[in-house]
């Protein structure tokens, strides 16, 4: 019965012919483990196409969908984590196996006569490959793939007269956008693996209609294709695959946190595979006059993959395959060593740590910041979608109204030049030494705003350490303060007055308890004022009693003598506010004149931020973390 | 079986008599005219879909995606976008400021949005503008406080507070050029950029 549906089937479509004539391709020598290259180079090509088709089924381009839909596949997906990471785990070990197909190629000299078209369409199948990467790596529109990608497009607007145009049909127009997604994606969905399906059949009708190079030998029978050559063809796929696998989840594959054009990304890189191109841009710094820019990202590019395209005709030659050999391991050496370079400099901070005024010191570690700050902008971002999804607008969307991302950012702009933020979680460093500014050193910094209003930052500002208190770097040390009033007040008055060990304890709970009182003007989210309401009350006391003599200078309460830093809602939202907009208005430094340099960032004259900014900044200091409606 | 029945297959794909057609692939009109039909029927959808859709952004303005320059104050001249008031400007240090206006993103029209950002600052009576992008390919420079340069993080270029290439022994700077210049117009406190982007890796400034 089925020998006769098979008769039939086979009689109607001719199958079986076609498989035998599939399988049974004579191998001079037999079967190898060498052969295989080939082979696993078309199966991870298929794997490429199936997850790839799976991935698109969820994939949507568009600036606030990309990196949407990615986060989408990668976290919320179950398995989705583990397809995305076959996908590009895959994609490295294709061009991985790429080299070696290619220098198995050359040694065995199988791209010589007859062969050159069959050596042409493989290099036209290795680039179709590389732009299969390249574009891949922009798809998830995150930091990384945005600024990376960015660059390269940059480099094809190099060559005269049709750059700019070649430029502009890539990227869809002069910015990113939604073009730029969608024209990538239909290149690395449609296009290029549409057009590398048409060439890797030629390729392999070529190879069929030549052969295995190999000759026949006679220790080494001949074998046919099937089965021993398939077996270890499957043998290594299967291989391959197990270990793309393992490595998708042995280490997931990443995602930053969402492209912000305006953000820039101080730690772009290509893929590791392209990192040898990256690095030979440094080499081409234009002081030969012309543009070398244009020979080091293209020309030279172009030249060496012209001379491969070239090889069969050069073997020709007498010594053409020996320089062939030459040239081909020459361009692999460098490549390796262009890309050890460029992740030298990289890491050069890690492997030099005793060299840090050079300048590959801090480049190096610039770099590191910036990947650490990307992460910590992803572990941001990811608590948000977990905590409110990501809004229609897209995922930049629902960071522009997240007090931490925005504080983070608009900190490390607008205030960082001056005010560290040593906090425990989300440190900010400030600026660096009085030498590289330009005031004068002692007048180069402001207090340190972590933890800004709460106990633990007031006790500091009314102790006398030296390191820790009112004259140490975290609060005066690095402003005119350090010798003002209030500095002295704290060291000549108060603690210089308290001889014996029991006066200084006695301070100390009285300074707790002003602390609490002040910080209870606050009403910071993070403490418990209702626990402490003793010690506030007590500190409330001691305020309106002038206690510590504090009202001298300072309103609070009943007393309205005051003339600098308002105590009254100290470190409020609205006194923060008022502080950061235009502290030259009266309730801060007495009109200004008390003002060492904190500039005004919203006021007539200068709008550094906008209230909508500053409302952000505000949250964050207070570590008030709720978003930002509007 | 043969005999009485002979397969299907042999009666259909024996060729006919056509030995005398086959002398040369374009020897006739018809032939000729079928090859041009099967050259265009694949040229056709091709060339629309070339016109149509990889053409497009060729047939829109210099700069598609930004509208013109509107927020924060009005006068601006053409060209121009606001960008910050007089009195923000450091003479020492060079600040950094977004760029703010409407912006279309292919099929989507959105207010108030960053569209870029630039680094001034006071020199005298004139204020110093560069563009945040890197000259060589495209990277963002930013203003380093501490060596009093702006670097990239990319290739190894920096450039002096004045925008000029800055060279020192040991580093390569592949940047073809000091950090562009934008022009500047104030008007009252407000101070208006000419923002454009230009090409990257060319030795003159030329816009987009
Ligand atoms: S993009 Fe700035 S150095 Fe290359």
């Amino acid at each position: 019965m089925f020998r006769k549906l098979y008769n039939w089937f086979d009689s109607r479509t001719g199958a079986q012919a076609s498989l035998e004539e599939a399988l049974y391709e004579n191998i001079p020598g037999g079967a190898k483990w060498r052969y295989v290259s080939g082979s696993m180079l078309v199966f991870a090509f298929m794997t490429q196409m199936i997850t790839g088709l799976f991935l698109w089924m969820h994939y949507s381009p568009g600036s606030q969908n990309a990196w949407a839909s990615v986060y989408y596949i990668t976290f919320e997906m179950e398995g989705g984590n583990l397809l995305r990471g076959v996908h590009h785990v895959m994609a490295q070990a294709m061009v991985c196996l790429l080299p070696i197909h290619l220098l198995q190629v050359v040694i065995e000299k199988a791209y010589t006569k007859p062969r050159e078209f069959n050596w042409w369409l493989g290099l036209v199948l290795m680039l179709i490959t590389l732009a299969l990467g390249l574009t891949g790596y922009l798809l998830p529109w995150d930091q990384k793939g945005y600024w990376a990608t960015k660059v390269a497009t940059e480099l094809a607007a190099l060559p005269p007269v049709i750059g700019g145009l070649t430029q502009k049909l890539i990227v869809g127009g002069t910015d990113y956008g939604h073009f730029t997604l969608t024209r990538f994606f239909a290149l690395h969905a449609g296009v290029l693996p549409g057009l590398l399906i048409g060439f890797l059949v030629l390729h392999l009708a070529m190879f069929r209609k030549h052969g295995i190079t190999a000759h026949s030998s006679p220790h080494r029978p001949d074998q046919l294709f099937w089965p021993m050559q398939v077996l270890k063809d499957g043998i290594a796929c299967a291989l391959l695959f197990a270990v793309v696998v393992f490595a998708a989840i042995a280490e997931p594959v990443e995602l930053g946190p969402p492209a912000e054009p305006t953000e820039a990304f101080g730690a772009a890189r290509p893929e590791w595979y392209f990192l040898f191109l990256f690095q030979m841009l440094k080499y081409f710094d234009g002081s030969l006059g012309f543009n070398t820019e244009l020979v080091g990202a293209i020309v030279l590019p172009a030249v060496l993959v012209g001379f491969m395209f070239a090889m069969p005709l050069i073997a020709r030659k007498k010594f053409g395959h020996h320089l062939n050999v030459t040239v081909i391991v020459v361009i692999v050496s460098a490549a390796v060593y262009l890309t050890w370079e460029a992740k030298q400099e990289d890491n050069y901070y890690l492997n030099h740590p005793d060299d840090t005024q050079s300048a590959p010191y801090k480049k190096s570690k610039r770099f590191h910041e910036e990947v650490g700050r990307s992460e910590k902008e992803f572990e941001l971002i990811q608590q948000l979608v977990k905590d409110y999804g990501i809004p229609l607008e897209g995922p930049t969307a629902l960071q522009q109204r997240d007090p931490l991302t925005m504080g983070l950012r608009l900190f490390r702009r607008q205030c960082a030049s001056c005010h560290a933020y040593s906090h425990e979680e989300f440190a900010i460093a400030g600026p660096a030494s009085p030498a590289a500014t330009s005031d004068s050193p002692g007048n180069y910094g402001a207090p340190d705003l972590a933890y800004f209003g709460s106990v633990k930052w007031i006790r500091g500002l009314l102790s006398n350490d030296s390191v820790t208190g009112i004259r140490g770097e975290r609060y005066f040390g690095k402003t005119l303060h350090v010798a003002g009033e209030m500095a002295e007040h704290v060291h000549e008055t108060l603690w210089a007055a308290a001889e014996t060990e029991a006066d200084r304890q006695a301070l100390a709970t009285q300074i707790e308890q002003v602390a609490w009182a002040l910080s209870a003007e606050a009403k910071l989210p993070y403490l418990d004022y209702a626990a402490n309401q003793e010690k506030i009350d007590a500190g409330i006391g001691h305020l309106n009693d002038d206690t510590l003599g504090c009202i001298g200078c300072h309103n609070y309460g009943d007393n309205e003598d005051g003339y600098v830093i308002d105590l009254n809602g100290y470190a409020s939202v609205d006194w923060l506010t008022k502080m950061i907009s235009d502290p030259a208005q009266t309730g801060f430094y007495d009109g200004g004149s008390e003002n060492d340099r904190m500039p005004s960032f919203h006021s007539e004259a200068t709008k550094l931020l906008t209230p909508r900014e500053i409302e952000l900044l505000v949250r964050f200091l207070r570590e008030d973390h709720t978003l930002l409606d509007d | 079986m043969n005999e009485v029945k002979p397969k299907s297959r042999d009666t259909e794909t024996s060729p006919p008599q056509t030995t005398n057609e086959r002398r040369g692939f374009l020897s006739s009109a018809a032939a000729i005219t079928a090859a041009a039909l099967g050259g265009l029927l694949g040229v056709g959808p091709l060339a629309i879909g070339l016109y149509a859709t990889v053409m497009d952004p060729l047939r829109k303005k210099t700069t598609p995606q930004k509208a013109a320059g509107s927020a924060g104050a009005t006068g601006a001249k053409e060209g121009y976008y606001f960008v910050a008031q007089i009195g923000e400007l450091d003479s020492h240090v060079p600040r950094r400021f977004t760029i703010v206006a409407d912006k279309i993103d292919a099929w989507n029209f959105m207010k108030d949005q960053p569209i870029g950002a630039v680094y001034m600052r006071m020199q005298g009576e004139q204020i110093e503008c560069f563009h945040t992008t890197c000259p060589h390919a495209g990277c963002a420079v930013s203003y380093e406080l501490e060596s009093q340069a702006y670097l990239c993080p990319c290739h190894n270029s920096s450039f002096k507070v004045d925008g000029s290439k800055l060279e020192f022994s040991g580093s390569s700077n592949p940047s073809p050029r000091g950090l562009d210049a934008l022009e500047v117009d104030v008007q009252g406190t407000n101070v208006f950029v000419k923002y454009e982007d230009y090409f990257t890796g060319r030795h003159d400034q030329v816009a987009k």
